[in-house]
């Protein structure tokens, strides 16, 4: 019996031998040929993602600066700056909106961190299965549908007498904004050591003396980080901002939307890219900022661009 | 017993780690509550709305409006296409993010700028992209001239429909191309970190290149990848813009149905939106169950 299992043994790994011996002859072979194809693919593919990043911003740009442009023409029979104008002119619509965007979305930002800074603390805490319903809980703001949200909500707003308020709005943003800042403190407080948090409770330092000189200098990037998300998700808010503004209030998701179904290109290129100026900027920040804490907080978070 | 073992002793019996343990618990579960809570009001006046009790035109508890609106063609078919091009979007974006990943992966000067120009698309928001699908895929667009251009069409009419098609295919082209550099951060990370080591401990134990990526870096790419794609397919199914922008009105992608039942003249209608409502949130719950799961398993695989 032993003697057929060696047999066997020794079977098998000549057999190996002698496949692994002619793969690496075969492979001898075509190297070159393969190694070309790889790299023409490369390169084909490195062609593509240049397209898909720069060809629409540079649409965007030249659509945005094009007075009448029509087919089959490639490039514009005439340039015009209206659009960008009309963004400067406080006066009109754009520039209406563009004002409105930039308050609600900085004020979201900061009130949804203050929110969500104590929230996901406390959420972070939580071990085993309760986590686990905590981050389902929590996930909720952020999957629910946007249309099928505010339309739920308008009636309790409007009863309240916030119904087509900027107001109403701004709290309405707040609700997916809170969600995902939560989420994204649980992430932070849940690799933050604690244990310099005890020890100046120790050293004699009131809760409240903890939380402002050894807490939140800490994470002082990570609340700005916090603050820029949450300006970014009511920045590209759409859905809420219709529903519960009713028509009365008008943010540049709304007038890109509404220039685009008007067909005034120029107007709706000019507004989209303003709309992508701060995200840009952000996402550049992002990149800047080494801290491992940022960057864990970030996979944690599972941060999906709105 | 001496006194360490006292204390010990004391220390098990009491206990005093368990009620604050406890306390925190409590304290953590309220906060996910709490944050949760504006969506449970959202459902309650929903469920409201949908069976008469609230809303505009609120005629009293009935559910024949719910039978009415579950028994409708449009809204099956709604719910199919919505389901679809998500789907189908969310498919093709994972597919090419995977690709970029493995293809640009060795660090050297033309993968760190795949890497950038992969990602660089990432804080378009869905507005833009949408206006950006138009501009380029529509009737008379910028790939229509270019056809024309290249003597391959005459008019628009020659274009192929891709822009309220019924198939939805321009939906789906610019879905995925807003999402794709999201899942594509996901996945250069996911090759960072984990996948070398494995990789060569699979090829020192004598699998040849195929291999180590069809048994390592696939599975591993798959289930980090996996609560990425789900949470990003929630997005799609509940995004508006895009759909509404490029999608057809036969079939009617969801979202968009629900806010024309919601703003119709019709005042009757109007309630039926609390039962669209109400599906979407449904299938939200579906996948955030989905999404938590993946994630748990995707944990897990981290250690």
């Amino acid at each position: 019996m032993d003697a057929r299992q060696g047999g066997a043994a020794t079977r098998v790994s000549s057999r190996s031998a002698s496949r692994s011996a002619s793969r690496s002859a075969s492979k001898r072979a075509s190297k070159s040929g393969i190694t070309t194809r790889a790299k023409t693919l490369r390169y084909a593919a490195l062609f593509a993602l240049f397209a898909s990043a720069v060809v629409p911003l540079a649409l965007l740009l030249l659509w945005s600066v094009s007075g009448r442009w029509f087919y089959p023409s490639l490039l514009p029979h005439s340039l015009s700056v209206d659009g960008w104008r009309a963004l400067a002119q406080s006066g009109q619509r754009l520039g209406v909106a563009l004002r409105d965007s930039l308050v609600l979305a900085a004020l979201d930002g900061v009130a949804g961190c203050a929110i969500a800074f104590p929230l996901g603390r406390s959420i972070a805490r939580l071990r085993g299965h309760a986590r686990y319903v905590a981050a389902a809980a929590v996930f909720a703001p952020i999957a629910v549908p946007p249309i099928a949200f505010g339309i739920g909500v308008q009636y309790f707003l409007l009863s309240i007498g916030l119904g087509s308020t900027t107001l109403g709005v701004l709290l309405a943003h707040l609700v997916p904004t809170v969600g995902y800042l939560a989420l994204y403190f649980m992430g932070v407080f849940t690799v933050l050591d604690t244990g310099i948090e005890e020890e100046a409770r120790t050293l004699g330092a009131t809760a409240l003396q903890v939380l402002l000189s050894v807490t939140i200098p800490i994470l002082r990037r990570q609340i700005v980080e916090a603050v820029a998300i949450g300006f970014l998700i009511s920045w590209s808010q759409y859905a809420l901002t219709l529903t519960i503004g009713g028509g009365s209030v008008h943010t540049l998701p709304l007038e890109v939307f509404a220039y685009m179904r008007d067909g005034q290109g120029s107007f709706a290129a000019a507004a989209a890219l303003l709309m992508i100026v701060p995200p840009v900027l952000l996402l550049l920040a992002a990149q800047h900022a080494s801290a491992p804490l940022a960057r864990r907080a970030v996979t944690h978070a599972d941060v999906v661009p709105l | 017993m001496n006194s360490f073992e006292q204390v010990a002793h004391r220390g098990q019996r009491s206990r005093p780690g368990a009620g604050i343990y406890r306390w925190e618990t409590i304290r953590g579960l309220a906060a996910a509550l709490l944050v949760a809570a504006p969506v449970l009001l959202g459902v309650a006046y929903s469920v409201a709305g949908a069976v008469g009790l609230t809303g505009v035109g609120a005629t009293g508890f009935a559910l024949d409006r719910t039978r009415r609106v579950l028994s409708e063609r449009v809204v099956w078919d709604s719910i199919a296409f919505t389901l679809w091009y998500s789907a189908a979007a969310t498919a093709l974006a994972t597919a090419a993010a995977i690709a970029t990943a493995t293809m640009f992966r060795r660090g050297e000067r033309a993968d760190r700028v795949a890497h950038r120009l992969a990602i660089a698309p990432l804080p378009v928001p869905y507005v833009v992209a949408a206006a950006v699908g138009l501009l380029i895929l529509g009737q008379s667009g910028f790939i229509s001239r270019a056809l024309y251009a290249l003597g391959l069409s005459a008019s628009p009419a020659d274009m192929p429909a891709l822009v309220y098609d019924s198939h939805g295919v321009g939906l789906i082209l610019t879905l995925a191309w807003k999402e794709f550099p999201f899942l594509a951060l996901v996945a250069f990370s996911l090759l960072a970190t984990r996948a070398a080591a494995l990789e060569e401990a699979a090829r020192t134990l004598g699998a040849n290149a195929w291999q180590a990526f069809v048994r390592i870096t696939l599975p591993l790419l798959w289930r980090g990848l996996l609560p990425a794609v789900t949470a990003v397919f929630i997005f799609v199914v509940g995004s508006y813009e895009a759909s509404a922008l490029l999608g057809p009105s036969n079939p009617i992608a969801f979202p968009v149905l629900t806010l024309e039942r919601y703003d119709a003249l019709d005042l009757s209608q109007r309630a039926d939106a609390y039962i669209l409502g109400l599906i979407g949130m449904i299938i939200a719950l579906i996948a955030i169950v989905l999404h938590e799961w993946t994630r748990a398993r995707a944990e897990r695989l981290r250690g």
